[in-house]
């Protein structure tokens, strides 16, 4: 008997595009099997001889998934170095996914922070794909400094979607800057929210969510209606290895969206 | 519950050993190499099994020496059911795969403690909810012959836990060395048709019943913590926030991991790329713990980078999260991460600290 549950599936690399001075996104066609996945969901990739990295899918399109990844540990500089027409390793879908079946008829209001607008590009696709099916969307989106804001390409075409905000704000401006600057916090108090009617999607850095879920709340949105992404070392993907534990929680089986109200008593607790 | 009861002698055990044997790879306690612990090896005569030795455990100390009965090693059941490193797939360039393939093993373990089969019935749990191919291979045919527990050890609070000395579930044959003789109890349909073969075993009498239940009486308080388990998940957890306590409590931790080693149910493990020059890479899955820097690591930070968020996430995995994630507590009271802790913490006394605010 073997270990299924390891082995990984080649991608073929087809197109990679530089977001930002550490950010890149990589188009994979599998080579075998279909292209799989919910928002929300994450993929494990394999560099060979480097080892495995969980990253979550920012796209299923035209065959493809698209992972976008910030360089800043040993196995993404390994990712750096992969070209177009390279092979890569990918085992997945894992984890849950956004909530964007319960979302339908609601606002819905994304806040993330830096690579967090990864994760929840998906979410923003659907909308757009489906847009008769939700109500408005309130996209909020805050990077380090304007060099940092990741799909910047794609700025336009989330402005373009029908009964949608799109706000960006940046920590540090630059002399060309002329957006908002501040963290993304800043932008909830600006913008106009039905709290009764709204579904929050947030991911960014973990200081980030908390600030982020303290002012939802302030505006009323209830806590079952506010869902987060967790971050944690998630090393097999199937609730077996133990690293991802959040309390009694399993973050690539459990989650990693979590509704706060679920994850709420242990979010809060320190080095959980 | 009624149980039967027969009466033998030695020679019967080591008749059973036989039979075993005969079919399956046996593993049981020997005496180490270095003759300085028990080990559970593979025994290929009833002749290795341990004999005439006595151990003695008390926080960060073991010592075996001449005597009468002895409990355990370091190591566990858990060594072979989820062996500390193990290949999973095998990767050439080009990222060919190549899987390792485990075939079914027949496996016994023999006069292994009450403790010992209570991990494996936890790790039963651990490892279903995404079936582990290879502790499958094992469990699957896998023989239990436990040897109740007639005199716990110091480090040990199996009766506490539920678990012991006496062994209640979760076994082919128990048997329990008293007075010269040897008593056996059936435990699974299997245990019953081996025990059949031992035809010269008689109806236990009424004295040998009531010695063994008098010397479980015995041992059983010998193995008690000065705790219940009753509410003990939700008392825990109530203290979750107490950050000083939890300084206090892990202050002569040093991080270094072996109470999960030794531990019969920790499962916890990674899988790294084992590079062999330019040819190919093994995929090998080896045992982690809670306890070490990177465990929480995650390439833009830590979420526990202080020891005593660690030493809190053992403790609480163990004695609570455990029952939300899998319905049992993930401890035995086997006693192993006492007595082989370098710094001799003791987890009774620890959770006594947790429930008293930190004071000893």
């Amino acid at each position: 008997m073997i270990y299924k549950e390891y082995i990984f599936k080649k991608g073929l690399i087809n197109k990679i595009i530089q977001e930002t001075q550490d950010v890149y996104t990589y188009y994979v066609t599998p080579m075998e099997g279909e292209v799989k996945g919910s928002p929300g969901q994450f993929n494990i990739l394999y560099v060979y001889g480097g080892g495995e990295i969980p990253i979550s899918i920012s796209g299923l399109e035209d065959g493809k998934i698209m992972h976008t990844i910030k360089i800043v540990g040993a196995v993404t500089r390994m990712i750096s170095k992969i070209k177009e027409n390279d092979i890569i390793g990918f085992r997945g879908p894992y984890g849950n996914t956004w909530p964007v079946k319960e979302a339908e008829g609601f606002d819905i209001l994304i806040v993330s922070g830096g690579i967090g607008i990864a994760p929840l590009r998906p979410v923003i696709m659907e909308v757009e794909r489906n847009r008769d099916r939700y109500g408005r969307m309130i996209i909020l989106y805050g990077a380090r400094t304007p060099r940092d804001l990741v799909y910047r390409r794609e700025f336009e075409r989330y402005k373009r979607i029908r009964n949608t905000e799109f706000h960006v704000t940046v920590d540090r401006g630059e002399e060309e800057w002329a957006g908002a600057v501040g963290v993304v916090t800043t932008l909830i108090p600006k913008v106009d929210v039905d709290p009764k009617n709204t579904i929050a999607m947030v991911c960014g850095p973990e200081i980030m969510m908390k600030f982020t879920v303290k002012d939802l709340i302030k505006k009323k949105i209830p806590e079952e209606r506010i869902y987060i992404s967790m971050e944690r070392r998630m090393r097999c993907g199937i609730g077996q290895c133990g690293h991802c534990q959040v309390g009694p929680y399993f973050v690539c089986k459990d989650g990693p969206v979590f509704q706060f109200s679920k994850i709420k008593g242990y979010f809060e607790v320190e080095q959980i | 519950m009624i149980v039967e009861i027969k009466s033998g002698l030695e020679s019967d055990l080591e008749k059973l050993f036989k039979i075993l044997r005969e079919k399956t790879k046996v593993i049981g306690p020997r005496i180490s190499v270095d003759g300085n612990s028990i080990v559970y090896e593979e025994l290929n005569d009833y002749e290795e099994l341990a004999r005439d030795v006595e151990d003695l455990q008390e926080p960060g100390n073991y010592r075996l020496f001449k005597g009468k009965f002895f409990r355990h090693g370091f190591d566990s059941p858990k060594k072979y059911l989820f062996p500390p490193t193990l290949k999973i797939i095998r990767v050439y360039k080009g990222l060919r795969i190549e899987p390792y393939d485990y075939q079914n093993m027949e496996i016994t373990f023999f006069a292994i403690k009450p403790c010992d089969s209570a991990a494996i019935k936890i790790m039963d749990k651990t490892f279903s909810w995404n079936e582990d191919v290879y502790y499958k291979t094992i469990r699957e045919k896998l023989t239990i012959i436990v040897e109740n527990c007639i005199d716990p050890g110091k480090t040990c609070f199996c009766a506490t836990m539920g678990t012991g000395p006496r062994v209640k579930e979760n076994f082919d044959i128990a048997y329990t060395k008293i007075n010269g003789k040897v008593l056996f109890e059936v435990g699974s349909e299997k245990g019953g048709k081996i025990l059949k073969s031992l035809n010269e075993l008689r109806e236990a009498s009424v004295d040998d019943i009531t010695s063994l239940i008098k010397t479980m009486e015995e041992a059983e308080k010998k193995a008690k913590a000065p705790f219940n388990i009753e509410n003990l998940p939700k008392e825990l957890e109530e203290k979750i926030m107490s950050k000083d306590l939890w300084r206090k409590v892990s202050e002569k931790c040093v991080g270094c991991g072996n109470c999960t080693m030794v531990c019969p149910t920790c499962f916890c493990f990674d899988i790294y790329d084992e590079s062999h020059l330019d040819e190919y890479v093994d995929r090998i899955r080896y045992w982690d713990s809670c306890f070490t820097y990177r465990y929480a690591e995650v390439a833009g930070g830590n979420f526990r980078p202080d020891l005593w968020a660690r030493y809190r996430q053992w403790l609480l995995h163990k004695f609570s999260y455990w029952e939300k994630q899998f319905d049992t507590l993930g401890c035995v009271g086997c006693g192993r991460c006492i007595t082989w802790c370098p710094m001799g913490i003791d987890i009774r006394e620890s959770i006594i600290r947790v429930l008293g605010g930190g004071e000893k």
